[in-house]
């Protein structure tokens, strides 16, 4: 039996040490150690052994099977750590990844989101107003003459019963201070509608961020720090701002706002932005007129409001050229802004 | 509105100023320069002497010219359009031309050029066609500078009309810089004409639309081509030049801001008066186009017949021509709502009634076309009769407002200086009238008829001050969130959500047509709201939905090339019921696989469950989803999407012949969700829950049940079991076979995997067996079903 089992030593010393792969040697584990194992066999004759025999039949196999388990152990650690090592050098690392989705939101709500978070850090909250409104909330009170053209059929979407599109998101101005009373300090994102032929430039339905800020006391100095912070916010500390008189019916004094513009290769140019201005005695006076009070009076308290085009924001800041393109949807172009 | 420099020069001396400076100063009183021609420097006239072919290239000559000096100059030239003895602009080295390019001498091709023959467009102009062919009078070797003055093209708002003229403008810059203006031009005739108020030869039948109507007859003029000062002046600033008498009464509205109307006064049968057209008059104008009229429009005529739309245009068969004698001139005061009203209702608009709209300046009126007369008398010869007839003679009192310096400070948010204020008011000649505690009361010119209020007086002295020179405050106090606030919060946290799982989102306009109504298969468009005036057959309604929209993307997609469709759109829709008439929605679209790569070179596309599996990840609470019984031709089917019994939206399936049109290769599944409802359910605060101590045991069920039967009903079921042990079930295999083959097709066969848990102990094999037990027996007692 010690011979036999010398024997099987022999042959598994071999066998293990000729084994490649982790499989062979749990194979072998097997056929040696397993429960149906050669060595196991022969363990179970040992009960069949002479008194005298069996102290060396056990020492011998007691070894066999420590010197078996060894084995293969060591060629396991053997084998794992070549393995181990061919890791790194069997992989190309120049293979491109397996992508995840990589897809950002629009340029108008990218633009949007950014104006808005700089206009809550200086305190202003959101406030909103329906797209379809009447004459009165978009004209009227706004101090539109009667006879304004922006008024006419040819420039203004109307429905049947008289309503309208707006044509600028001021009239959340006027919705605010119907239902709030002073102080308020509003932005309102939204559409706005004008019956363009839609083009390079124009598009009969744009989107809008409108400000209003009424207080006791506020002044053209604070629209001035508002609007500066703001546009700052979105084109960077260094980009050059400035104020020009203009003229609306709801501001007084009125203003554009235009920044420098520097396209590389280009002539540094002054583009218009943003409108804005101090709020319109009138329509103050119109808003009390309709909410029965005074608490709007003019001598009391005084705003400033400001409106700016969010696609001719993100023309700026990402070079657009055809304001199509932000109504267009076309993957090739979205993609760009992920 | 184009404005000489030369001419504005009559007025005010602006020597000192570059033309940078102007624009500066205008641009920051509220005028914007929108363009400013100038020839520049270096550019002269040179007449073509000889062409020769350049030996070297087929599209090049070579030409002599004559640049006034003693010997001839060699020039490469491109253009084709010229002639021996064309005078044309030569700009010589060392000019700059408009976008930055300098003049050098070169060789083009081997010849050598000494400068460059220029085009309209190479110096400022629109005319890009071959070279600019100049009037043969020019004088060869003159500077283009010195013929062509400075123009500068200026958009004035409505608000401003005092500034359409070269006195308006001069006065602008008088009152922004320290130049004083030139005086007043004498416009008085030598011999002051009799001024006859009332006389029945002009009858104002409206005086609401006309409240001053003069006429000036001037006998036995000559009717000739203007002088050539006249010419260029007229030229310059843009319009064209007819005749004499007819150009001086525009050069007198670009001089003054008035505009005039000569009549050939032997036309005219009778006495002129201002009335009320009839109901469909014609009248042919003097553009030769027939117009018809109606009550609103305002005409003069005389006896017989119409001869002028009134402040807009004079009468084809009225106006002067060579032929001409003696002139009737027309200077009159037409309120604005009138003229605009007409202009627009007839789609004519002129230099005159641009001017009457906004609203010209009565007092000069008289004077207006008292320098008219004083020019046709000079240029044109004749006698001016003593009489000017004036009918309704207006009465305008000067209008004052009263200044608070405390009250301006305050808006402006600056410490401008009483005197500050008083300076810049007096520069834009507002007379002081009188100064009561600090408070003063001015006296506005006529011409300034914007000027109302106090708070036109703030926006006077902030404009003439110079935004710039008034400090930026940075001040303000705590916003409270609104509902809005957290509802864009809301919705920017959903589609910050969606696209980083790869969903593009899209922004598409609200208007959409009858036709594309029929897309929006998840709203009911019933109501859909139509615009009274569309303006394309295209955009006729608002939209009632989200889909169509995004139908019309997919398509445009698919059409580039794209397989993987992944959208969404948030906005507003219009579903036009008294109830909510709009509503913010989120619809999303997706159809085929997801981006393929190397590792996975064919994904799967994206089918139904993908979609839900979206919907429940976005949407805070479990949701339920029905098959509704409606049919709309576009949807294969559609689905309503609900959190407790209360329907939030719909899903559906794009009907595959409706995927065909777009040339979609794989379905199309689309759901829109109300965003308003979704809002109101959303989830409020997360809850920690302590994290289990003890293991739990997992037992798997695998049913055979009939084919129609929803899961839904194995889910209520397990659901509603009353077990502390149960923790949760999952399905995890679904199959059945429309073959009939490997199983009965009318059967399918579902596997869910329970587990169990106690949180106080270590289960017990026994006891969890007992239990699974139990919520077989109720699985088989409650529903039609067999384990396998």
């Amino acid at each position: 039996m010690v011979e036999e089992l010398e024997n099987i030593l022999k042959d598994a010393t071999l066998a293990i040490s000729n084994a490649c792969t982790i499989d062979e040697l749990d194979k072998l584990r097997l056929t040696f150690l397993g429960k149906k194992g050669i060595v196991t066999i022969i363990a179970a004759k040992m009960k069949d052994l002479g008194k005298e025999e069996k102290p060396a039949a056990g020492k011998a196999l007691n070894k066999t099977r420590s010197v078996i388990n060894d084995a293969l152990e060591a060629k396991v650690l053997n084998i794992q750590e070549k393995e181990d090592k061919k890791i790194g050098e069997n992989i190309d690392v120049t293979l491109p990844g397996n992508p995840l989705p990589r897809v950002g939101r629009h340029p108008i709500s990218q633009m949007l989101s950014e104006a808005v978070n700089a206009l809550r850090r200086m305190g202003f909250s959101l406030a909103n107003g329906p797209e379809i409104e009447t004459e009165w909330h978009c004209f009227d009170a706004l101090n539109t003459p009667e006879d304004h053209p922006a008024r006419n059929e040819s420039d203004t979407f109307y429905f049947a019963d008289g309503r309208l599109l707006r044509t600028h998101t001021s009239t959340v101005q006027i919705r605010t201070m119907q239902n709030n009373e002073p102080p308020v300090r509003i932005i309102s994102p939204g559409a706005a509608y004008r019956r363009d032929e839609i083009d390079a430039t124009h598009l009969s339905q744009f989107n809008q961020l409108e400000g209003l800020y009424v207080d006791k006391n506020v002044s053209l100095a604070d629209l001035k720090g508002t609007l500066e912070y703001l546009l700052h916010s979105i084109f960077g500390k260094e980009t050059r701002i400035r104020f020009r008189p203009h003229f609306f019916p709801f501001t007084e004094p009125s203003f554009e706002i235009d920044i420098l513009l520097q396209a590389q290769g280009k002539q540094p140019k002054w583009i218009e932005v943003a409108g804005c201005g101090m709020v319109d005695p009138n329509v103050f006076l119109e808003v009390n007129k309709s909410r029965g009070d005074n608490n709007y009076s003019p001598d009391q308290v005084s705003g400033f409001a400001f409106g700016l085009g969010l696609e001719r924001l993100a023309m700026i800041r990402w070079g657009i050229s055809d304001i199509r393109l932000l109504i267009e949807n076309d993957i090739r172009f979205l993609h760009q802004f992920a | 509105m184009k404005i000489s420099l030369d001419w504005l020069g009559e007025h005010i001396d602006l020597t000192s100023y570059s033309a940078e400076d102007l624009d500066r100063l205008l641009t920051f009183s509220g005028i914007e320069v929108e363009n400013i021609i100038m020839m520049p420097d270096k550019v002269i006239v040179a007449e073509i002497k000889t062409i020769d072919p350049h030996a070297n290239a087929d599209k090049l000559s070579v030409c002599m010219v004559d640049d006034g000096t003693k010997d001839l100059r060699q020039i490469v030239c491109g253009a084709q359009n010229f002639k021996i003895g064309d005078k044309v602009p030569l700009a010589v080295p060392g000019a700059k031309l408009g976008n930055g390019f300098s003049i050098k001498q070169s060789k083009l091709r081997g010849t050598e050029s000494h400068g460059m023959l220029c085009s309209q467009s190479e110096l400022g102009g629109n005319d890009d066609q071959g070279l600019w062919i100049l009037p043969t009078e020019f004088k060869i070797g003159t500077p283009l500078n010195k013929i062509y003055p400075t123009i500068f093209d200026l958009e004035i708002t409505p608000n401003r009309p005092d500034c359409l003229s070269h006195l308006g403008i001069a006065r602008e810059l008088s009152a922004l810089s320290d130049k004083k203006l030139k005086g007043n031009p004498d416009y008085t005739l030598s011999e002051t004409p009799q001024r006859i108020a009332n006389k029945s030869e002009a009858n104002i039948l409206s005086p609401e639309k006309c409240s001053l109507y003069t006429t000036r007859i001037i006998r036995n003029v000559q009717v000739t081509e203007s002088p050539h000062w006249l010419k260029t002046k007229i030229e310059s600033i843009g319009l064209r030049s007819i005749n004499n008498i007819v150009d001086i009464t525009n050069y007198v509205m670009m001089e003054m801001g008035q505009p005039l109307h000569a009549f050939d006064f032997n036309t005219l049968e009778g006495g002129i008066c201002v009335r009320p057209a009839k109901e469909g008059e014609k009248f042919t104008a003097l553009d030769g186009l027939n117009y018809n009229l109606s009550t609103d429009d305002l005409v003069i005529a005389d006896e017989n017949k119409a001869i002028a739309i009134a402040g807009i245009m004079g009468g084809a068969d009225t106006g002067i021509t060579e032929k001409s004698q003696d002139v009737l001139l027309e200077s009159a005061y037409f309120l604005s709502p009138s003229i605009r009203k007409s202009s627009r209702s007839l789609g004519l608009s002129t230099d005159s009634s641009y001017r009457f709209e906004r609203g010209v300046d009565p007092s000069q009126i008289i004077g207006s076309s008292e320098l008219a007369t004083k020019l046709i008398l000079e240029l044109a010869g004749g006698k001016a009769d003593k009489e000017t007839l004036i009918s309704n003679a207006y009465e305008d009192s000067l209008q004052s407002i009263s200044l608070d310096p405390d009250k301006c400070r305050s808006v402006l948010g600056h410490n401008l200086k009483d005197q500050e204020m008083i300076e810049i008011l007096e520069g834009l000649r507002l007379r002081k009238i009188e100064i009561r505690d600090n408070i003063s009361d001015w006296e506005i010119p006529s011409y300034r008829r914007d000027l109302t209020r106090t708070a036109d007086l703030h926006e006077e002295i902030a404009r003439v001050y110079g935004i710039d020179n008034i400090p930026s405050l940075h001040a303000g106090w705590f916003a409270k969130s609104s509902e809005a606030d957290h509802f864009f919060d809301f919705i920017e946290n959903n589609s910050n959500e969606l696209s980083s799982i790869g969903f593009y989102e899209t922004r598409t306009i609200k208007l959409t047509s009858k036709l594309k109504i029929d897309d929006c298969v998840c709203t009911d468009n019933l109501n859909a709201i139509a615009i009274k005036n569309p303006l394309s057959d295209d955009l006729t309604h608002m939209r009632p939905g989200l889909i169509a929209s995004l139908i019309d993307v997919a398509e445009r997609n698919l059409h580039q090339g794209a397989e993987g469709l992944r959208f969404f759109e948030t906005g507003t829709v219009f579903p036009g019921k008294e109830t909510s008439e709009e509503a913010q929605h989120l619809a999303i679209l997706i159809s085929g696989p997801e981006q393929s790569s190397w590792i996975h070179p064919s994904p799967t596309p994206a089918g139904f469950f993908t979609l839900k599996g979206i919907l429940e990840r976005i949407i805070d609470k479990p949701i339920e989803f029905i098959l509704a019984d409606i049919k709309q031709e576009n949807a294969a089917f559609i689905v309503n999407i609900a959190i407790d019994n209360k329907v939030i939206g719909r899903a559906a399936q794009i009907a595959p012949s409706r995927a065909r049109q777009i040339d979609a290769r794989h379905p199309i599944f689309v759901a829109e969700l109300n965003l308003d409802l979704v809002f109101a359910e959303r989830s409020q605060q997360v809850i920690y829950q302590e994290l289990p101590k003890y293991p739990s045991i997992r037992r798997d069920i695998a049913m055979e049940l009939p084919f129609s039967l929803p899961n839904r009903e194995i889910e209520k079921v397990l659901r509603e079991i009353d077990s502390s042990l149960l923790e949760s079930f999952k399905l995890f295999d679904l199959f059945y076979d429309e073959t009939g083959n490997r199983m009965d097709k009318n059967k399918k066969s579902i596997a869910y995997s329970l587990t169990y848990r106690n949180d106080a102990r270590t289960l017990k094999s026994a006891e969890v067996d007992t239990e699974h037990e139990k919520i077989l027996s109720e699985l088989r007692t409650k529903l039609p079903i067999e384990f396998r």
